[in-house]
């Protein structure tokens, strides 16, 4: 079984706990910017997603990487990104559908998740399981169950 | 007696207040009962270390219990005892 | 500097002059931030004798050092300022994001003087700042202001703002962050108001420094522990939010109801948390940083009181409902909706509709007045209906405008205002509980329950249980609780982390960030210090000991109900006690040698 983030959005809060993890882990300060997650927030409806690299099985942004900076771990099955390869042409920025590869001027790098090597921080942070490193075969159970029990609630006597 | 709860005490529990037939000299007597009656979940909300837990909220006719004598307070069948779960703040 | 960024905006509103200048590390030391560093920048600067509605007036928005980081709901701001409500030092604190995004701007204060022209809002973009045109925003509800000023600006610019309410100079207007989030107490969107200033808004993408990374995670990580496994911080403001203070005030027989007449309201528990938990309940909302989640985003699809947003509180369920002898909790709803939309404090408005209530009952009101409205008790579309009127300043709304004590002592009966210096009391009674009621005595900007939350001991047992009837050794609580708060309110921290957490924690997370060392010690004498420099603030204002008192009916007319019936309030027993443990003289005035003490000597 492989790992994933789990994003379980009905639990979110808007916190931001998770772009200040991420931030302060790989970049040494508290910078949402920095971040390689980051938390919408519809502020009427009191709404929050946080979002990140799928780290796609057919990624767009490996295709479009001509020096072979990112590539994809048959191992783990995560995109990895080697900043001493990237040329910073941002062509990953322009490919990636959900947004989550982020040219940022300032380090002069792009930012796009790595799972933290297997211990993903924004995991760690977040105080209402939004976001969980879970098993990939087990990554909907809840929300499955939750479903199902429905169901349950119909068909019960 | 009436017993009165609160918080989660009432989804524990199935019900907002009762009318308590069994007569208990004391309030731990009263709260060991309930206890037994409603299980570990409501144990775990009022109890800490085999004795009542300081952050739960027990009025006996309006008194905290804290301020009285905790579990041995005395309790009359006329008694309403409300239970509170440590959830309020702010 | 970490923590602290070091840099502060000046923005004179009269010329239109914006310059920046050093945060005096001294400073940043002795009074942390937020409201000890926006109370230190008023005393410098301001005369305490300024009419608060005038140019002379500074308006001042401040984070604090922990702002921005992951401290454990450590997210939050001040505006301080000369308030319009109490003519006293005012510090109202708020959530959200705002703070922490004008941290990452790269701001530890923006100090606004003088009165804009027309109408204004600034506009910051890391180091770009400027003041731009509001004329064709002024008018506008929070909604609407925040989303005008953001196709002019970015998506996603963080808005303070003020509505019609602090445009029209609604004496507890309130500013607004997030759209729910109130910077609610004293006035403060009125000063703002009365600067032409409309809105703040910023967009940073810097970021905040700590001076030792590993030593502040673990403190962090051990703050957060310890209050995630306290149930009130870990479980229970989150699952019922403040309201579940509801029926155990009333229970306790410390609920204020009818203006503050008695203790206990029968059917409460339809106000309280648990029910609005099973009706108007959307889901928990949380702070920047917060692990607490006690915001409440709520709907209410009854046609008659229709809205959403997010809401109530305790303070507001306890104002609009039992102080008005209301148990509907869907009005009580949209009369919050109506305040956070257009910008009010929801204590003053639900306790001035309460004193408005009572004078109506008396005949001191009468329909002639009112253009036909029967101000009556329990009557939830009154209530709702006053709220809105307070809000677009039609009709009657005019006069609940300036709050229960200016609208008490029209009638000439300003005994029947439930307020101190003129702020309206919230949701405990100080006959019931003796400490709170020493503490909403002496609060600098008036009364306020978060000033000193003696509630946690006396009622609810925790750190450890106190008895809530007793006087002695109140004075002495109310005090420790009182600077601890001051202390904490000037980090950016959170006041529900102190279930959970307290001055060991907070001085460790600050000693780790900003690389200067406090103590637990060092820390409470900071809040002592902020304490005594409003205090001082207030005495050169005018304000005397004799502003330390509870209106008459707390001293003078005992409860009727609940276990502590026949109780009266013994602030005036508990006040020259008080005042001596303070180092203060016998007249409420800190003495020489208590100021030098403490650094405040001029």
């Amino acid at each position: 079984m492989a790992k994933m983030l789990m994003i379980n959005a009905d639990k979110c809060t808007g916190c931001h706990q998770c772009e200040l993890a991420c931030s302060i882990s790989h970049e040494g300060m508290f910078r949402p910017n920095a971040a390689r997650v980051h938390v919408f927030t519809w502020e009427v409806e009191g709404f929050s997603v946080p979002t990140m690299c799928q780290h796609c099985r057919d990624a767009p942004c490996i295709t479009v990487c001509t020096p072979g900076a990112l590539t994809r771990d048959p191992e783990t099955g995560w995109v990895n990104l080697d900043d001493d390869k990237c040329i910073g042409c941002k062509m990953c920025v322009q490919a990636c559908p959900f947004g989550d590869a982020i040219w940022d001027e300032k380090l002069s790098k792009i930012l796009k998740c790595d799972n933290c090597g297997g211990d993903p921080e924004c995991a760690k942070a977040c105080p209402t399981h939004a976001i969980e490193w879970v098993d990939d075969l087990v990554a909907t159970r809840g929300r499955k169950r939750g479903f199902a029990e429905k169901f349950k609630q119909a068909f019960s006597e | 007696m009436k017993v009165k709860y609160f918080a989660n005490l009432r989804d524990i529990t199935g019900t907002k207040e009762e009318d308590w037939a069994k007569p208990e000299a004391t309030v731990g007597d009263l709260i060991r009962d309930l206890v037994a009656r409603y299980g570990h979940e409501f144990e775990r909300w009022v109890m800490k270390d085999g004795d009542l837990w300081s952050l739960v909220i027990i009025l006996v006719n309006g008194h905290d219990v804290r301020q009285l004598k905790r579990f041995a307070t005395v309790l009359a069948p006329s008694d309403v005892v409300v239970i509170f779960p440590p959830m309020g703040g702010g | 500097m970490h923590g602290w960024i070091g840099k502060i905006v000046r923005v004179d509103l009269t010329s239109g002059k914006i310059t920046t200048e050093a945060l005096d590390p001294v400073m940043a030391r002795d009074y942390i931030g937020a409201r000890g560093l926006g109370t230190k920048i008023m005393t410098d600067e301001v005369d305490p004798k300024v009419d608060p509605l005038s140019p002379q007036n500074k308006l001042i928005f401040v984070p604090g050092p922990l702002t921005g980081t992951y401290a454990p709901s450590g997210g939050r701001y001040n505006v301080v300022t000369k308030g319009a409500l109490t003519g006293a030092i005012a510090a109202a604190s708020s959530g959200g994001t705002w703070g922490a995004e004008c941290k990452f701007a790269g701001y530890d204060a923006l100090i606004f003087e003088g009165k804009a022209p027309n109408p204004v809002y600034l506009w910051i973009k890391d180091q770009a700042i400027e003041l731009r045109d509001a004329r064709h925003i002024w008018g506008k509800n929070i909604l609407d202001t925040s989303d005008a000023i953001r196709a002019e600006t970015d998506d996603d610019a963080k808005i303070a703002c003020i509505g019609k309410a602090g445009e029209n100079l609604v004496l507890f207007a309130a500013i607004m962050n997030d759209l729910h989030r109130a910077a609610g107490r004293s006035g403060v969107g009125a000063v703002m108001g009365s600067k032409n200033l409309k809105a703040v808004a910023v967009v940073g993408t810097n970021g905040v420094t700590t001076a030792d990374n590993a030593a502040f995670e673990k403190i962090v990580l051990l703050a957060r522990d310890k209050i995630q496994k306290h149930p009130v911080g870990g479980t229970g403001l989150r699952l019922y939010g403040t309201d579940v203070l509801t029926n155990i005030l009333n229970q306790v027989g410390g609920y204020p109801i009818k203006n503050g007449q008695d203790g206990y309201f029968a059917t409460a528990d339809k106000l309280g948390g648990e029910t609005l938990a099973k009706t108007l309940l959307k889901r928990p909302k949380a702070c920047f940083s917060c692990i607490i989640s006690c915001g409440r985003v709520t709907k209410v699809i009854n046609k008659q009181f229709a809205g959403e947003g997010e809401g109530p509180e305790y303070e507001s369920s306890w104002g609009f409902g039992g102080d008005c002898l209301i148990d509907n909790l869907d009005a009580v709803t949209k009369a919050n909706y109506i305040c956070n939309e257009n910008g009010m404090d929801t204590i003053t408005m639900a306790a001035t509709i309460a004193c408005a209530m009572e004078l109506y009952e008396l005949g001191l009101i009468t329909k002639a007045e009112t253009g036909g409205i029967a101000i009556e008790w329990g009557n939830a579309e009154v209530m709702v209906e006053l709220t809105r009127l307070t809000a677009m300043g039609e009709g009657f709304g005019k006069k609940l405008a300036m709050g229960s004590y200016r609208l008490a002592e029209s009638y000439g009966r300003a005994d029947l205002s439930m307020s101190v210096k003129k702020q309206e009391i919230p949701a405990y009674d100080s006959r019931a509980i003796q400490g709170i009621g020493l503490n909403f005595a002496t609060a600098n900007c008036g009364a306020a329950h978060v000033r000193g939350y003696t509630i946690a001991p006396e009622v609810l047992g925790t750190p450890m249980k106190v008895d809530k009837d007793a006087v002695d050794g109140k004075p002495a609580l109310v005090i420790l609780f009182q600077n601890l708060t001051a202390a904490l309110d000037s980090t950016g921290g959170c006041l529900f982390t102190t279930f959970g957490i307290g001055a060991p924690e907070y001085a460790g997370m600050l000693s780790a960030l900003t690389g200067v060392e406090y103590t637990q010690e060092s820390f409470l004498n900071c809040g002592d210090r902020i304490w005594t420099m409003e205090r001082q603030f207030n005495l050169a204002a005018g304000l005397t000991a004799a502003d330390d008192v509870l209106p008459p009916r707390l001293l003078k007319e005992p409860l009727k109900t609940g276990a502590s019936k026949g109780s009266v309030s013994r602030v005036p027993e508990m006040l020259p006690v008080y005042y001596d443990l303070r180092g203060w003289d016998a007249n409420g005035v800190p003495t020489p040698a208590k100021l030098e003490a403490l650094g405040l000597s001029r």
